[in-house]
């Protein structure tokens, strides 16, 4: 409607003044005074404006006009209307929460900015994980973020909402007599509760683990727990042997003698989270003792890499060789393998260490369980270093239920399937994928399109763990709690919410598990209050509630049944290996960048999943067994269980001869990439009547043709140290406990030309012949610094991670990874031993290289490159030495690489005009280029993430991203030494040793990380730096780093 | 006026008059294009165009379109640049230092020599700006004073050094060639019938009288730059080799880098002067200055650079193997028997083998030969420069970090561009600029031209009336 009031310009308008109507009708209301100024010439003259200024100001206007048009776009910063009280713009809040994917569990501590979360840590305050976390943990802030998650419910494939879901599917499941809830490992006992009150309304009373009171309770239907990796062997042969299908504790920190079939214990093994810490902690060579690792395993895995003695075994003979360990232990019945020798010099070192050892097996055959339960009982580690009172609830999927509910579905029993947590259809198969078309209602909770979740009717899609209220009982008597650290991005909710809702249950999930845990996990801790105790435990995120445990019952594993089991094992042709790698697990990580872009810890390949084959048998084969940029790969066609895939073959040192082995999880469709990375290896695994088995024999495996070059994207083409032993330093226990640094770790020096009393030339240290001057701030103020201990670290890469989210490190692709320009700012290098070139005692590496030179000459050094057949392994972390005289510096032509008076080497982008010249002239090769313009350059829309408006929210506001041209490197996270510094003034202290913490060592399961001043004596970097094993790499080129690394102890007989 | 001893061979041939000398000089420049030219100038002109074409999508894309990575920040783009500069150092050695060793033969080469020089530092001055990352930024390797704060140059960077040296070269070379034009423009504008050419020409002679004092100025002018030019000679390529010889890159880190660069350079320079004279001599029939004579020589002073560098070659082996330095020695084992063997085979034969022919008279006398040599030569001085860059960075300190360099079409599409745009240059030079000094050369033709050395005394004598009274 046209307003139609009117509005007066003055008492003139409304009387209608002559003069008012008059002058309102000319164009200027007044009369303009042109003529009497242009008339007056006089007045014109004296006017200050002169026809200069007119130009002066004529020219300024259409300069400053021009200029104001120039301006770039403002982009808003809107205040806060008002300003939560716990966020202050540019401060970090951290807030405690839990991590648990179906597979790893791991209380963490999220950073979060401005109401973002950017970043994982460990939580320390963990007594399980001690902040341990693996790459997977702290690359899921990036899924978070991932803009091909599910946004909003659908029915169909039809986007709908979730009214219409809960109506139409209240509907459904009114109707529905036999429902099924499949998920992975349920570790909550409130997620617990509420599916079963799901199933049936009507019950009220649970048990702290969530499940029902009363063992006869009708419901409408089962839940069912599948792992997406099975340890059904291990649950089943806990049932028979103690009475309980549980999961064992073990207590790695008290273990002297370990030995492991199979079993990847530091990598993806069971909690491995839980024993990596405290594994390390046996790993230091000043103490008294030092553990002793025995690996028999058939591919390489991160626990082999790390194990004193590694013997390649097939898969096949896992049982057989437990069982024949068994037999030299005492026990009945073994068989003998071709390893005697080694299993015996095992039984040996268990014998020494009975009660304080653990025998573990990766085997998922309850016989071979059965019988490593029958070891542990034998050694008397039950109670000790294995317990089965207090267990672990991390995996609970037992394959025979599994196997029954896809029977009933093929029958026709199950009405509908609710499927959250794992992707049934990609791990099952067809199998799975056909009883699934029996069912009328299939739902999924899915956070991303999946497999499972494309077949499904509804989907219903959940939060992102960090949008989520979750609680868990990760292990007897602990308690954490995740909380939501930012509201749901899309249109999500998180499953349990939805089936409180469609049990008619109105409560909000946080006031579900609140109340939850006041009923059955508050009375168990021991405190007051319960507000207390909530806060608490939300604060801290763990608690430690009971340390009640089950109640023991004696070992009661039928022995002679599993040996005769284990014999009847047979095997025939190439066997075949299903194993996960740190990136991907069991395909978790297969959609995040991040972690298809972390080199694998062992192969250091990116992007794919391939055939892992022994080099020597390659080399018979014909296949290319070496890496590079231009080296086209051979393709196998994979045969197995009657499904074939086609993967890239790769030589693997150490793959057990007659073995193959495969990583599981690959073949999804990562990120937006249309491109699929690695193919799907789930329909290879054995399926048998007792279970799931990971390996398969009379595999078959030829090489294709493709019409393409296949091509493997390799950080690390060169596998071996070429004996260089002031890069690599390693010694055995008994060498280092002899205590003569000369022997493992000799310091460099020279002739001085000066003569002692003998006439000999006195040798001097290095730093005695140097030409440059000390360092300035050698004492005064700080001078950053690490120390990395190769002791500790297990190369399980979490580090690299943690680094490319602190500091915003471009995803390029398997392309330009391939063709060299990782932009990862820490790396970790990981040498082969070669046969003329053993790892180990630095004396012995130089005499056998020295031979072998003798020998052979030159021709020497190539056969140096390559590894040995079953190499030992070591994996350094490498990255900005931060040198005090660094070669870097005084070759930019720019100054745009300078030292910091804190000792660090600094890097100005701005300055930077991208010679190269600091990169070529890095003794250490970690500087890194941006070749193209990473964030913008169409090319790499599809790759890096930080091109996607999403998940550029991941970015860390306090690093800034590098554009085109310009040099990057580590830094040392020189923004937490700001930050750190800060704090401490802010304190009116000094800087505490350890209160600042850079990206790599805070992630760092093992602490192999040291940060610290090495001005403050008393610091831990000051006693590292100092300690017999230290040393520098390539010190002797006379760069003076701030990093220190800690000589490798293997407990080995000299 | 002195008259050559006999013995020595004349530098000019047949009998041409000082008027056959301008026109024979001058004949490309007051003709028409030859078809030749014109075919020449169209491969030229495409292969210019294409190097342009991929430098503008290198600064486009980014450096990232090389095949450049984490390991080798250097490949094609410093091997050329090194290669270029080294080629530029042969106008400037046959200018300057023949100059003041009074080598008369240098009045046939010198002028087409520095054009070489000067288009030659033209392309390399190209590389350090291309390779950077952010080439717009260029500007920064100048102490300009500038308003950043108190940023300034890093005068402890080697590349530093090459900036001033390589700046310092070109506008010293560039003054000098255009000093030694100078007369030769005038005589162009004198003769010049149409009047844009008599312009030009009189513009470029900046009004040359070619009086007695021009012509004792001229001299001494040029003696003077002679002078300021030869040590630039030797510092140009010094410290071309001080961005490796200050590096901690095995391989690199080499303390006779200096002479042994200043050697090669001489080396390549003469052979690309071969490689051009032989064209140009032939195809604008300069025959008779440009003589087997002066082939000769420039094939001397290949033999003498020649060895310098196999000494140089040999010297850096045998120092590796007896510094017992684990990296050094490995760096030049690599060499040998990595994967780049095939480039230090190439540039030991090339470099190290291949002159050693020219002691045969027979062969450093035959032009075809000479020709297929410095072609030779000139390959085997490119793979030095990827052997020294490449081959050393591509193994150093850590195995982990070693790599291979495998280049792109862009690599070599910039280098191909490069020789289009040299070519470009060179064929405008040959059109339009006066080949050879041959002002210059005129003030030998009495001393050195074969049909003067061929009059008895009398003879001569009777053509010189003022040296009969003389000898009264």
């Amino acid at each position: 409607m046209a307003n139609t009031k009117k509005y007066w310009k003055g008492l003139e308008q409304l009387d209608k003044d002559s003069t008012f109507v008059e002058s309102s009708n000319s164009e200027f209301a007044e009369q303009l005074p042109v003529t009497e100024f242009l008339g007056n010439k006089e007045d014109l003259e004296d006017a200050s404006t002169t026809r200069r200024d007119f130009l002066k100001y004529l020219g300024f206007g259409v300069a400053a006009a021009s200029l104001a048009a120039c301006e770039t776009p403002v982009t808003k910063a809107i205040p806060y209307l008002n300003k939560p009280e716990e966020i202050t713009p540019g401060l970090a809040n951290y807030y405690a929460s839990t991590y648990f994917d179906g597979n790893d569990y791991a209380p963490i501590l999220v950073k979060t900015r401005e109401g973002r979360p950017i970043h994982i840590v460990g939580n320390k305050e963990s007594v399980l994980t001690k902040g341990s976390i693996n790459a997977r943990v702290n690359s899921s802030v990036l899924s978070l973020y991932d803009n091909n998650r599910l946004k909003a419910p659908s029915i169909s494939g039809e986007e709908t909402t979730w009214a219409t879901i809960d109506n139409r599917l209240g509907k459904e499941l009114a109707g529905a007599k036999s429902v099924r809830v499949l998920t992975g490992s349920v570790m909550s006992s409130s997620y617990n509760s509420a599916i079963h009150s799901f199933l049936n309304p009507s019950i009220e009373n649970f048990n702290a683990a969530g499940d029902p009171i009363g063992s006869e309770v009708t419901t409408i239907g089962k839940h069912i727990v599948a792992d997406a990796i099975s340890y059904s062997g291990i649950l089943e042969a806990n049932k028979e042997s103690f009475g309980k299908a549980v999961i064992p504790t073990y207590n790695f920190e008290k273990a002297k003698t370990i030995v492991s079939v199979g079993a990847d214990f530091m990598g993806n093994w069971l909690d491995a989270l839980q024993y990596v810490n405290d594994y390390t902690q046996t790993r230091k060579p000043g103490n008294d003792w030092m553990s002793k690792t025995f690996q028999f395993e058939a591919s390489m895995s991160l626990t082999g890499t790390n194990a004193d003695v590694r013997v390649p075994v097939k898969p096949s003979e896992y049982g057989a060789i437990i069982s024949s360990l068994y037999a030299h232990l005492g026990g009945s019945g073994g068989v003998k393998t071709a390893y005697d020798a080694k299993v015996k010099e095992a039984a040996e070192a268990l014998k020494a260490s009975k009660g304080e050892s653990i025998v573990v097996c990766g085997s998922n055959d309850k016989n071979v369980q059965v019988l490593v339960n029958a070891i542990n009982e034998l050694l008397g580690n039950y109670g000790k270093t294995v317990d089965v009172n207090i267990v672990s609830n991390s995996k609970q999927g037992l394959d025979s239920e599994v196997a029954a509910l896809i029977e009933d579905m093929n029958a026709g029993k199950v009405d509908a399937l609710l499927i959250q947590g794992i992707d049934p259809v990609f791990t099952m198969g067809t199998a799975f994928a056909t009883a699934m078309k029996k069912v009328k209602t299939t739902v999924s909770f899915a956070t991303k399109m999946d497999d499972t979740a494309a077949a499904c009717l509804y989907i219903c899609p959940s939060n992102h763990a960090l949008e989520s209220w979750s609680d868990a009982v990760p292990v007897t008597g602990h308690y954490s709690l995740g909380q939501p650290t930012i509201s749901p991005l899309f249109d999500t909710r998180q499953t349990e919410a939805s089936l409180l809702k469609w049990s008619g249950n109105e409560t909000s999930y946080h006031d579900y598990i609140k109340a939850y845990c006041e009923a059955h996990i508050f009375p168990q801790s021991g405190a007051v209050m319960f507000t207390d105790f909530w806060n608490k435990t939300l604060h801290d995120g763990v608690a430690v509630v009971s340390t009640k445990a089950t109640e023991s019952t004696p070992f009661a594993g039928n022995v002679s049944k599993a040996v005769a089991a284990v014999k009847a094992i047979k095997a025939n042709g190439i066997e075949l290996e299903l194993v996960q790698n740190m990136g991907i697990g069991a395909g978790v990580g297969a959609d995040n960048p991040w972690l298809q872009e972390m080199p694998d810890p062992i192969t250091k390949i990116t992007w794919d999943n391939y055939v892992t084959m022994s080099p020597s048998e390659m080399k018979d084969a014909g296949y290319e067994i070496h890496f590079g940029q231009e080296h086209e790969m051979n393709v196998l066609e994979v045969t197995a269980n009657g499904n074939t895939i086609q993967l890239p073959v790769v030589a693997q040192p150490g793959q057990a001869k007659g073995t193959i082995g495969i990583a599981l999880g690959y073949g999804k469709k990562v990120g937006n990439q249309e491109e699929l990375t690695g193919a799907n290896a789930y329909p290879l695994v054995t399926k048998t009547k007792t279970g799931l088995s990971y390996y398969a024999s009379g595999v078959t495996a030829e090489n294709v043709e493709l019409d393409e070059p296949y091509f493997i994207a390799c950080t690390q083409t060169q596998q071996t140290v070429m004996g260089r032993s002031s890069v690599i330093r390693e010694t055995t226990f008994d060498t280092y406990k002899k205590g003569d640094r000369a022997d493992f770790n000799p310091k460099f020096t020279l002739l001085s030309g000066e003569t002692d009393a003998h006439g000999h030339q006195k040798a001097k240290e290095l730093k005695e012949f140097d030409l440059w001057g000390d360092q300035p701030v050698k004492v005064i103020g700080h001078r950053w610094g690490m120390s990395i201990d190769m002791n500790s670290c297990t190369g399980c890469s979490a580090c690299v991670t943690s680094c490319v989210s602190e500091n915003n490190i471009a995803v390029i692709g398997k392309d330009q990874v391939r063709r060299g320009r990782i932009m990862h700012w820490m790396r970790i290098d990981r040498y082969y031993s070669s046969e003329h070139q053993p790892l180990g005692d630095v004396g012995a590496t130089h005499d056998k290289t020295k031979e072998a030179l003798d020998v052979n000459g030159i021709s020497a050094y190539t056969a140096m490159e390559d590894p040995a057949d079953n190499p030992s392994v070591v994996h350094q972390p490498m990255m900005c030495q931060h040198c005090n005289h660094a070669g870097c510096e005084t070759v930019c032509p720019v100054a745009a690489t300078t030292h910091s008076n804190e000792g660090l080497n600094m890097m100005t982008y701005n300055r930077c005009i991208g010679t190269r010249y600091c990169a070529n002239n890095c003794a250490y090769k970690v500087r890194r280029f941006n070749w193209f313009n990473y964030i913008a350059y169409s090319k790499f829309t599809d790759i890096n993430p930080s091109q996607d408006d999403m998940a550029r929210m991941v970015l860390n506001p306090d690093v800034v991203v590098r554009s085109r041209g310009v040099m990057e490197k580590c830094s040392l996270c020189v923004q937490r030494i700001q930050e750190g510094k800060l704090d401490a003034k802010k304190a009116g202290a000094k800087v505490q040793d350890g209160a600042i913490q850079t990206a790599c060592s805070s992630a760092c399961p093992t602490n192999a990380i040291t940060f610290g001043d090495h001005n403050d004596e008393d610091s831990q970097l000051a006693a590292e730096r100092e300690s017999d094993r230290s040393y520098r790499v390539i010190e002797e080129v006379g760069q003076d780093g701030n990093v220190y690394y800690q000589t490798k102890v293997r407990n080995l007989n000299a | 006026m002195h008259k050559e001893a006999a013995i020595r061979e004349p530098l000019i041939l047949g009998s041409p008059t000082y008027s056959d000398i301008s026109n024979d000089v001058l004949h490309s420049i007051e003709n028409k294009p030859t078809q030749l030219w014109k075919i020449l100038m169209i491969i030229a002109t495409i292969a210019a165009l294409w190097g342009l074409g991929c430098i503008t999508y290198l600064l486009g894309v980014g450096i990232g379109t090389w095949g450049l990575n984490n390991t080798v920040g250097w490949a094609w783009d410093i091997t050329n640049f090194v290669w270029w500069v080294g080629i530029g150092h042969a106008g400037t050695l046959i200018s300057a230092v023949l100059l003041l060793f009074r080598q008369k033969w240098r009045m046939a080469i010198n002028r087409p020599a520095e054009a070489m020089t000067i288009f030659a530092v033209f392309m390399a001055g190209m590389f350090p700006m291309i390779h950077m990352g952010r080439v717009w930024m260029a500007y920064w390797v100048m102490p300009i004073p500038n308003q950043f704060g108190s940023l300034w140059v890093n005068f402890n960077s080697p590349l530093l050094w090459d900036v001033f040296a390589i700046s310092t070269y070109l506008s010293v070379s560039l003054v000098f060639w255009y000093i030694g034009l100078i007369p030769d423009f005038g005589t162009i504008r004198d003769r010049a019938t149409r009047p844009v050419q008599k312009l030009m020409y009189g513009l470029l002679s900046f009004g040359w009288t070619g009086n007695a004092k021009a012509w004792q100025r001229f001299e001494e002018v040029s003696l003077v730059l002679a002078g300021l030019a030869t040590p630039l000679v030797f510092s140009v390529h010094s410290i071309v080799s001080m961005d490796f010889a200050t590096s901690v890159i095995p391989g690199w880190h080499t303390t006779i880098f200096p002479p042994y660069f200043v050697a090669g350079a001489v080396f390549s320079g003469f052979a690309m002067v071969q490689t051009l004279m032989l064209i140009v001599r032939k195809a604008m029939r300069l025959e008779h200055y440009v003589t087997i004579k002066h082939i000769e020589y420039m094939n001397i002073v290949i033999i003498v650079t020649g060895s310098i560098v196999g000494v140089a070659y040999l010297t850096e082996l045998f120092i590796s193997y007896y510094s017992g330095v684990e990296y050094e020695s490995y760096a030049f084992i690599n060499r040998l028997s990595g994967p780049y063997w095939w480039s230090y085979a190439i540039m030991m034969t090339c470099n190290v083998v291949s002159p050693h022919l020219f002691w045969s008279k027979k062969l450093r006398t035959n032009l075809s030969f000479t020709f297929v040599m410095s072609i030779v030569v000139n390959i085997g001085m490119w793979f030095e420069r990827f052997v020294i860059i490449v081959t050393s960075v591509h193994r150093d300190y850590l195995p982990s970090s070693w790599s291979m360099f495998y280049p792109t079409w862009v690599d070599i599409g910039v280098f191909i561009g490069t020789l289009g745009i040299f070519s470009v240059f060179y064929l405008l030079f040959l059109k339009y600029f006066p080949v050879l000094a041959f002002n210059e050369v005129k003030s030998i033709l009495k001393s050195s031209g074969e049909q003067y050395k061929n009059m008895t005394d009398e003879e001569f004598k009777a053509l010189h009336p003022v040296l009969k009274k003389d000898i009264k």
